[in-house]
């Protein structure tokens, strides 16, 4: 008895891991459950990489953006250091936040600008600002949590073979800046490969494509995404180079010494 | 100047050959200022500042010569910053010529007393340009989120005032003819004359906040007045013929400390400073060289809100003296306001900011509207205005007559 019972629990097991069960597994999954995956994908205790962005306007010019950035997860509080390497004129800025799992309390950020020699403690309320001038707002890039919208699962797709949840997050804040996003989420990696944002109007907005994701200390990692705002014709790509994971950055590195210091 | 221009030269060529190992930044800069009162180019400047910066684990340089071309051919030239770092597990020590900036407030200098100002253009030059150097030892010991500092300045600098015949000169009117003696304006580098500032500071979830000491020289002489009397040749009346004006330096015992937390979307600062030592102008005939010792307060409280691409700041800025008696020629309490709208717009291309110093005594100000165009992510221009507007009593209305027009374009390598 006790034999079949071990065997009945390796088949569910085997089922449960398996793509086939994954489908079973999902319908017991609410689209909040599946986004919070999505938001909460494992990506190691802590990540260091180069980030190139590079903003394309209408007519098809480019300014680049360089930094080299450190995150790292400290269990309640997620700390990241960004340093920007260029342009010229923001070369050796440095930018520090720290994200907590409490959702009542808000981020901590301060900016470091070398010609005042002086770090500054900044507001983070403003989630919707765009980043550095790009089409992703501190909000895109991660910044937003599960709970501030209602998600519902609007359809399952296949699309080239892979099959994907589209989920819709309706924001509770009825002034947030977007009226819905729509979401296609990988079944196989809880990775949101596409997403689609409408403005306050209900029209499509912005577009997000995940390019290209790399499997990297046996996480898997974003290192290419495009952003594209549809109304205004103007696009933003991120690529992260040189992606290191888990190489127990001290926490030392998150604090407003390395910010004067820069890299 | 030519040893300089040489040096720098020589700097450039070597780094520049060793540029794998040294990194090389800076800016080209041309400023160019009319007065609106007469048409006047108040200033025709070009500006090249280099910056030279070597990172390494375990000790980093920098250099930082900055050359200042005025008109044709007036060259001044300034090494800016020249320093080593040594880093150790918890420590950094900073060896050289060095800005150090200390304090919470924005445009004022509370506790940020260590690198002097040079004020030759008042207060117009930017942040960055406006301190001095200072040949100093600066140690750091950090501890978790804690930094304790100290600095030892070895070699006094002063703040720098405009000369006679520059239009930021305003000498204050005398009852007679001055003479100046300033054998005592420089003080001798020894360890006697050395200075030394200590900081602790916290960065927290909470609040950051620091707490100094110092005991430095004022930066800013004090005027030592002998009256002259004699016999006045034009009232045939015996009377007060002339002054003798030594400008000498005092110790000063400061303490302070400043802070910064968020609420929601603000940000909350403030920073205090007592003052211990201050030599101030009096018209009592009864004190020694026309001064009289006394203690003062200076703080500010500053509010910052961010929304979108505007952010808004705001400061309250007040100097008390205490135990103060009618007959000094400074106010009791001299009052300050700050504001600063800045948007950015076009995707951060398009810069627009109003900056402005209110002085509350004597309802005068200081406004600076400015609009920056970056045509690309080197190369930007910058067109604004210095507006004095005010009773002529005060520190930004008596330069009612420099209001004044600039451009400022420039290339970021």
């Amino acid at each position: 008895m006790k034999t079949l019972k071990k065997i009945t629990t390796i088949a569910i097991a085997v089922l449960i891991t398996n793509g086939f069960a994954t489908q079973l597994f999902a319908r017991e999954m609410s689209a909040r459950d599946i986004i919070e995956k999505v938001y909460n994908r494992p990506t190691g205790d802590d990540m260091t990489s180069t980030l190139t962005m590079t903003l394309i306007n209408k007519s098809g010019s480019e300014r680049v953006r360089k930094i080299k950035q450190f995150t790292k997860d400290f269990g309640d509080v997620e700390k990241s250091i960004m340093f920007f390497q260029s342009p010229a004129d923001v070369k050796n800025t440095s930018f520090m936040n720290w994200t907590y799992d409490d959702p009542s309390k808000s981020d901590d950020q301060w900016i470091y600008l070398p010609a005042l020699k002086k770090v500054k403690r900044i507001s983070s309320d403003s989630k919707s600002d765009y980043f550095m001038g790009s089409d992703f707002t501190y909000d895109d890039l991660g910044d937003r949590k599960v709970d501030d919208d209602t998600h519902t699962l609007l359809r399952e797709e296949t699309i080239d073979g892979v099959d994907y949840w589209v989920i819709q997050s309706i924001p509770k804040d009825e002034d947030y800046m977007y009226s819905k996003t729509i979401t296609w989420v990988r079944k196989d990696n809880y990775i949101g490969l596409k997403r689609e944002f409408y403005d306050e109007d209900g029209e499509l907005l912005k577009i997000l494509k995940v390019k290209k994701f790399e499997n990297i200390n046996g996480f898997d990692i974003i290192t290419s995404s495009e952003m594209e705002n549809v109304q205004k014709n103007h696009k933003t790509t991120m690529i992260l180079d040189n992606v290191q994971i888990n190489t127990g950055i001290p926490a030392s590195k998150f604090t407003e010494r390395m910010m004067m210091r820069g890299i | 100047m030519k040893t300089k221009l040489t040096a720098v030269l020589f700097m450039t060529v070597v780094f520049g050959y060793a540029q794998n190992n040294v990194d090389i930044s800076g800016f080209a800069r041309n400023y160019t200022s009319i007065l609106y009162d007469n048409g006047d180019f108040n200033m025709l400047q070009n500006t090249l500042n280099l910056n030279f910066d070597k990172m390494g684990d375990k000790v980093a340089f920098k250099a930082n010569p900055m050359l200042y071309l005025y008109g044709i051919d007036s060259l001044d030239f300034r090494m800016r910053e020249i320093y080593l770092d040594l880093y150790f597990k918890s420590v950094d020590i900073r060896i050289g010529k060095q800005q150090i900036v200390w304090g919470k407030a924005d445009g004022v200098f509370i506790t940020d007393i260590v690198s002097p100002l040079n004020l030759t253009e008042f207060l117009l030059p930017d942040f960055d340009e406006i301190r001095v150097g200072v040949y100093a030892v600066k140690l750091d010991y950090y501890v978790g989120n804690s930094t304790f500092e100290a600095i030892w300045k070895p070699v006094y600098a002063g703040n720098e005032f405009p000369p006679p015949g520059s239009i930021w000169y305003k000498p204050p009117e005398f009852p007679a003819p001055p003479t100046f003696d300033n054998s005592k304006e420089n003080i001798k580098p020894s360890f006697d004359n050395s200075e030394v500032y200590l900081k602790y500071s916290l960065t927290s979830s909470a609040v950051d906040f620091d707490l100094m000491g110092a005991y430095t020289w004022d930066q800013t002489p004090s005027m030592y007045v002998e009256k002259v009397f004699g016999f006045d040749t034009v009232t045939n009346q015996p009377g007060l013929t002339g002054l003798n004006i030594t400008p000498e330096h005092h110790r000063l015992y400061v303490g302070g400390g400043s802070f910064s937390s968020t609420i929601k979307s603000f940000v909350l600062r403030g920073e205090a400073a007592y003052y211990n030592g201050k030599y101030f102008q009096t018209t009592d005939p009864l004190a020694e060289g026309a001064l009289v010792e006394k203690d003062y307060m200076h703080y500010v409280v500053g509010l910052d809100y961010g929304v979108g691409h505007l952010r808004l700041s705001a400061q309250f800025i007040q100097k008390a003296i205490f135990d103060y008696d009618e007959m000094m020629n400074d106010d009791e309490f001299s009052n300050t306001m700050t504001f600063l709208a800045h948007y950015d717009a076009m995707r951060e291309t398009l810069h627009l900011e109003l900056f402005s110093y209110i002085g509350l005594n004597y309802g005068d100000a200081l406004i600076r509207p400015k609009i920056t165009y970056d045509f690309s992510d080197s190369f930007n221009i910058l067109l604004g205005s210095n507006i004095f507007v005010g009773d002529k009593q005060g520190m930004f209305g008596r330069y009612g007559d420099n209001s004044m027009i600039y451009t400022k374009i420039k290339y970021n390598f």
